[in-house]
C-alpha cells in the first residue's frame, strides 16, 4: 500500500530486537535463580528468609504502583487500600475457610482488583495532584473500615493458621520460593503489558490523552483497566504479606505510610522501567534494617533520597542504570541514527 | 461526488461567547478541502466538534450519512477519521515507532489476546509494525524509528504525527494547521506529503491553515467562516476575489 519497502532495514531492525530480548530474559532468569537459591545457601538464617519475602513484598507492590503512575501517569498515594483488601481477604479465607495459601492469595488479588476497577470509574476525572488526594482519601477509607468493622478484628488482630500449599505445611524458605515465583509472575505480566497494545494505549493517555483518543484509545476503558490490574498486582503483595508473619492488624494495614513508601519505592527506582520497582522494593526495605537503632532517620533518609532523586535522575535509578543500555541498543536497531536528528 | 462528511447549522456556546453559529458544510470524498477564516473565527472548535471532542448545543454531523453526533472521540478512528493537533501532539517520551503504532490501536483486535501474546496477536502485531515501518519510511523517518520524539526537530515532529494519524488508515485526516511554525523549506516538504496522501493513497483532507499560499496552492475547495458562521465557499480562485473575505480579512475601508 505505501510502495516499496526496504528488505534490508527491516530485517536488521527485528534482528536486533530479537537479540535485546534474549539478553534480557537472560538478566531476569538469573536473577530470579539467584532469588530462588539465596535460602539454601550456606550461613543464611530463617529470618533472613522473611526478610527477603518482605523485599519481594514490596516489589510487587511497587509493581503495582508502577502500572498506575509510572506507565499510565496516575499518581497513586492510596495502594496501602489494596495492599490491605489482598492481605485481609487472604487472611480471612485461610483463616476461616482453611484455604490453601495460594488460593488466598489469588482470591486477595481478585479482590483487590475488582476495588481498583470500582476506584477507577469512580476517579474517572480526576487527575494530577486531585488523583493523588483522591487515592489518600481511599487509604483512609480502608484503614477506617479495618478499624471499626468487627470482623477484621481492628487493633487486636487475626492470627493466622501455619501456611499450606498443596495441603503441605511451609516454613520461611518454602514461602521465599512462593513469593519469588509470584515476584515471577507479575514480572511476566507487567513486561507483557508494556510491550502489547495495551502497555502503548497506557502511555499515550499519560503523554498526550486527547491525541490517544483520536488515536481510538477509549481513555474510560484502559484507564479503569490500568487500575484493575494495577490494583490486583498490589493485592498480590498483600496477600503475601499476611502471611509472612500469619498475622493482620489494623495496626499494620491501616498504616497510611504502607501508600507513601510504595509510591517512593516506585518513583526512586524508576516508575516507567521494569527494573524499577526491585530497586525501589529493596531500597525501602533495607533503609529501616540498616538503620535500627536510628529508626526517625529513616523516613528523612527516605526522604532525602527522593528529592535527590527527583532533581537529579526524574526517571529513577534504573533510569540512570539503564541510559548506556540504551544507547547501545538504539545503535544496534539503527546503526544510521546516531541518536543526533538530522 | 459522494460527501464523506458533512456537517448541518451546528452551533457551539461558551457562555455568553457562540464559537459556532449555525455553520453549514460537506466534505466531498478524495478531495483536499480548506477551512479559513480570521483568529477566532470558530475553525478549532469546529473541527473539535466533528472529530467528536466538543458537543455542539444543535446541529447534525454525518459520516458518509450515517449521524455520529453522539459517539465519542474514540470511536473516529476505527470509523475512517482521524485528525491532528494545532499545537504538536505526540507521545513526547516515546519512539518515533511506538508513537505511529500507537495510531493504528483500533486494529489491535482484542487487547487481552495482545497482552498474553497469543499467536494470532504477535502474527497482527507484526504486521502493524511491518505497516508502520512503511508508513515512516513513506514519509522519510526510517532512521527516526528509534528515537524519542521529544528529540527530533519541529519539522520531523508534524511528519511524525502525519504518520500516527495515517497509521489508522483512515479515510479522511482532518488537519488543524499543519504547517503553523514551520520554516519555508519544511513547509513544502509537507505541502508535497499531503498532496501524496491525497493523491497516491485516495485519502481525503480537511485542513485548517493561515498560510494562505499554501492553502490557496494545494486545495480544491476552501470554506471561509467568519465570527462562528459561513461567510463564503469556493475554488481558491473565487475566494480571492471574494469581496466578502477580503473585507474579514483587511478590514473594511473607512467611507467618511
Amino acid at each position: 500500500m505505501f510502495g516499496p519497502v526496504n528488505k534490508s532495514s527491516l530485517n536488521r531492525g527485528t534482528l536486533a530486537n530479537i537479540t535485546t530480548l534474549r539478553q534480557n530474559w537472560g538478566l531476569m532468569i538469573a536473577l530470579f535463580t539467584a532469588a530462588l537459591a539465596f535460602p539454601f545457601l550456606p550461613g543464611v538464617e530463617g529470618w533472613m528468609a522473611s526478610q527477603a519475602a518482605l523485599i519481594v513484598v514490596y516489589i510487587i507492590a511497587a509493581q503495582g504502583v508502577s502500572i498506575l503512575t509510572g506507565y499510565t501517569g496516575l499518581v497513586t498515594v492510596g495502594h496501602g487500600g489494596f495492599l490491605a483488601i489482598g492481605a485481609y481477604t487472604s487472611a480471612l479465607l485461610t483463616k476461616y475457610f482453611a484455604v490453601d495459601l495460594i488460593i488466598g492469595i489469588i482470591s486477595g488479588a481478585i479482590m483487590a482488583g475488582v476495588f481498583g476497577f470500582l476506584l477507577g470509574l469512580v476517579f474517572l476525572r480526576l487527575s494530577g495532584a486531585f488523583m493523588a488526594i483522591g487515592t489518600l482519601g481511599f487509604a483512609f477509607f480502608v484503614g477506617t473500615i479495618v478499624n471499626n468493622i468487627p470482623i477484621f478484628e481492628g487493633r487486636e488482630g487475626i492470627s493466622l493458621p501455619t501456611n499450606r500449599v498443596l495441603g503441605m505445611e511451609i516454613g520461611d524458605t518454602g514461602f521465599l520460593v512462593i513469593s519469588v515465583i509470584a515476584l515471577g509472575l507479575t514480572t511476566l505480566l507487567i513486561y507483557r503489558l508494556v510491550h502489547s497494545g495495551v502497555g502503548r494505549a497506557f502511555m499515550a493517555l499519560r503523554d498526550a490523552e486527547r491525541a490517544a483518543e483520536s488515536s481510538g484509545v477509549n481513555r474510560v476503558k484502559y484507564r479503569t483497566l490500568s487500575f484493575t490490574i494495577s490494583a490486583a498486582v498490589t493485592g498480590v503483595a498483600g496477600g503475601l504479606n499476611a502471611h509472612i508473619v500469619n498475622y493482620v492488624s489494623a495496626e499494620v494495614f491501616a498504616d497510611i505510610w504502607y501508600s507513601v513508601d510504595f509510591l517512593v519505592a516506585t518513583v526512586v527506582g524508576g516508575s516507567a522501567m521494569l527494573m524499577g520497582p526491585f530497586i525501589g522494593g529493596f531500597f525501602i526495605v533495607m533503609v529501616p534494617f540498616f538503620l535500627e537503632e536510628l529508626a526517625d532517620f529513616s523516613f528523612i533518609l527516605k526522604g532525602v533520597v527522593l528529592i535527590g532523586v527527583l532533581i537529579l535522575a526524574p526517571a529513577g535509578i534504573a533510569g540512570v542504570i539503564a541510559r548506556p543500555f540504551q544507547a547501545l541498543r538504539a545503535k544496534r536497531i539503527c546503526p544510521k541514527s546516531t541518536g543526533q536528528p538530522k | 461526488m459522494t460527501e464523506i462528511l458533512r456537517c448541518e447549522n451546528v452551533l457551539v456556546s461558551f457562555g455568553g461567547v457562540v464559537a459556532c453559529n449555525n455553520i453549514t458544510l460537506g466534505i466531498t470524498e478524495g478531495k483536499i478541502i480548506g477551512l479559513i477564516g480570521p483568529n477566532g473565527a470558530g475553525k478549532t472548535t469546529l473541527f473539535n466538534v466533528l472529530t467528536r471532542f466538543q458537543d455542539a448545543d444543535t446541529g447534525s454531523l454525518y459520516f458518509r450519512g450515517a449521524d455520529i453526533g453522539r459517539l465519542k472521540p474514540h470511536d473516529m478512528a476505527s470509523m475512517g477519521m482521524t485528525r491532528t493537533f494545532q499545537n504538536i501532539n505526540l507521545f513526547a517520551e516515546q519512539s518515533t515507532l511506538d508513537n505511529i503504532l500507537i495510531g493504528a490501536h483500533h486494529l489491535i483486535g482484542n487487547p487481552f489476546a495482545n497482552m498474553f501474546g497469543l499467536p494470532r496477536a504477535r502474527k497482527n502485531e507484526r504486521k502493524l509494525i511491518e505497516r508502520a515501518r512503511q508508513i515512516a519510511e513513506m514519509l522519510r523517518l526510517e532512521d527516526q524509528l528509534n528515537n524519542e520524539v521529544k528529540n527530533l526537530p519541529y519539522g520531523v515532529q508534524k511528519r511524525v504525527e502525519m504518520a500516527r494519524a495515517l497509521a489508522s488508515n483512515p479515510e479522511i485526516i482532518l488537519l488543524d494547521e499543519p504547517v503553523a511554525g514551520c520554516n519555508e523549506e519544511e513547509t513544502a516538504d509537507l505541502k508535497e506529503i499531503i498532496q501524496h496522501v491525497n493523491r497516491e493513497l485516495g485519502i481525503t483532507v480537511f485542513l485548517v491553515e493561515h498560510d494562505m499560499s499554501m492553502v490557496m496552492s494545494i486545495c480544491d475547495y476552501i470554506y471561509v467562516i467568519n465570527f462562528g458562521a459561513n461567510l463564503a465557499e469556493g475554488t481558491p480562485a473565487e475566494i480571492q476575489s471574494n469581496s466578502d473575505v477580503i473585507k474579514a480579512y483587511l478590514g473594511e475601508e473607512d467611507e467618511t
